[in-house]
């Protein structure tokens, strides 16, 4: 059952012209939500790409900030348009927009605050190294920051506009998604987890900037750092 | 008293890098602190020390309690260098924050016009 609240879905963007106009369109035939796409200093079209589609909410970062910081800015940006309810999705169109309702339904119920997209872990679902990089990122999370979870890494998730509004970390790149999960604990905000689908293409997994074993490491280097700065 | 090579270079290394740091602090160049001055005199100074006058660092291991001269040193210099580093990525991180700070204020000063947009495209359709 629908109710009035406002639901708002921000994309963190970088060099995703390709296909950020057809994640957008996914979206908008999944249901009625307002769409902001921050542009995190891409040296592609995306921002004009965002900027083209009626109705999107698009801003864009001067240089790259890292996923974390674009998602913030996004957050905030969605506080001030008066969201209700607050999705975070990836833009390279790896995450299913049907699934949103599902996600964002536990909110609505007032069940709880903040709701995890689970990715399924199973060999032939999901990549065999992410399945292990995965683990290994719930185990880290869970070591320093006190809480476990199902899917630390995932960037699919909805927050009411209470945990929006509290939820504050300096974190700008991609342990952006586990210092969130430390934000939850420390804040005792009401969370649950949700499973959610993924479709992993040529396109999103070709991609150099993506969350891969190098950069994993220098996200557990920044994560360690930061619990000594 | 015999002069090996490493004093030589070494107190000319010190010299230029203590004289540089002295005359930055006295034309109050931008971002030399006192403390960055202090820095540089105990670093350089204590090498400059030790070049010219090798059994100071009987001194030093005997102040830190830890037998053999030179071990003393090296770990007292293992230290000065973590905690030089410990500052310098401390630093280098308040600055990568106040840049996500600032590439934010910005976007986000362009939100009222967006939603204009958004609201007039709304009206029209």
């Amino acid at each position: 059952m629908m109710d009035d609240k406002t639901v708002a879905i921000v994309i963190p963007a970088y060099n995703e012209s390709e296909v950020i106009a057809e994640v957008i369109k996914e979206i908008r035939d999944a249901g009625e939500y307002r769409i902001v796409v921050v542009d995190d200093g891409s040296s592609d079209a995306t921002y004009q790409a965002a900027k083209a589609c009626a109705g999107v909410v698009a801003l864009r970062h001067r240089i790259n900030r890292g996923k974390g910081a674009a998602t913030k800015t996004g957050i905030m940006a969605a506080n001030r348009l008066g969201a209700d309810i607050i999705v975070t999705m990836d833009g390279d169109g790896q995450h299913d927009p049907t699934d949103i309702r599902a996600l964002i339904q536990p909110i609505r119920e007032k069940a709880c605050d903040v709701v995890l997209g689970t990715r399924p872990k199973v060999k032939g679902e999901m990549p065999y190294i992410k399945i292990i990089a995965n683990r290994i990122g719930n185990i880290v999370t869970w070591l320093l920051y006190g809480m476990h979870v199902s899917d630390s890494q995932s960037g699919f998730r909805a927050y009411s506009h209470f945990a929006a509004s509290i939820i504050d970390t300096k974190a700008d790149k991609y342990e952006y998604d586990s210092k969130v999960i430390r934000e939850i604990n420390n804040n005792r905000l009401r969370f649950t987890e949700v499973p959610i689908q993924v479709r992993y293409t040529a396109y999103s997994m070709g991609k150099v900037q993506k969350q891969g074993f190098i950069n994993g490491i220098k996200t557990l280097v920044r994560m360690i750092w930061g619990m000594l700065v | 008293m015999k002069i090996h090579v490493y004093q030589v270079v070494i107190i000319c290394i010190s010299s230029v890098m203590l004289f540089q740091g002295i005359k930055d602090f006295l034309k109050r160049e931008t971002g030399q602190t006192f403390l960055k001055l202090a820095v540089r005199l105990i670093v350089w100074g204590g090498m400059a020390l030790v070049a010219v006058y090798p059994n100071s660092t009987m001194l030093v291991a005997k102040f830190i309690g830890i037998e053999g001269n030179i071990n003393a040193v090296i770990l007292t210099g293992f230290l000065l260098v973590f905690l030089l580093i410990f500052k310098l990525l401390s630093a280098i991180e308040k600055i990568e924050q106040n840049i996500s700070e600032l590439t934010r204020k910005e976007a986000l000063s362009h939100l009222d016009d967006q939603i204009t947009t958004a609201r007039h495209e709304d009206v029209q359709k």
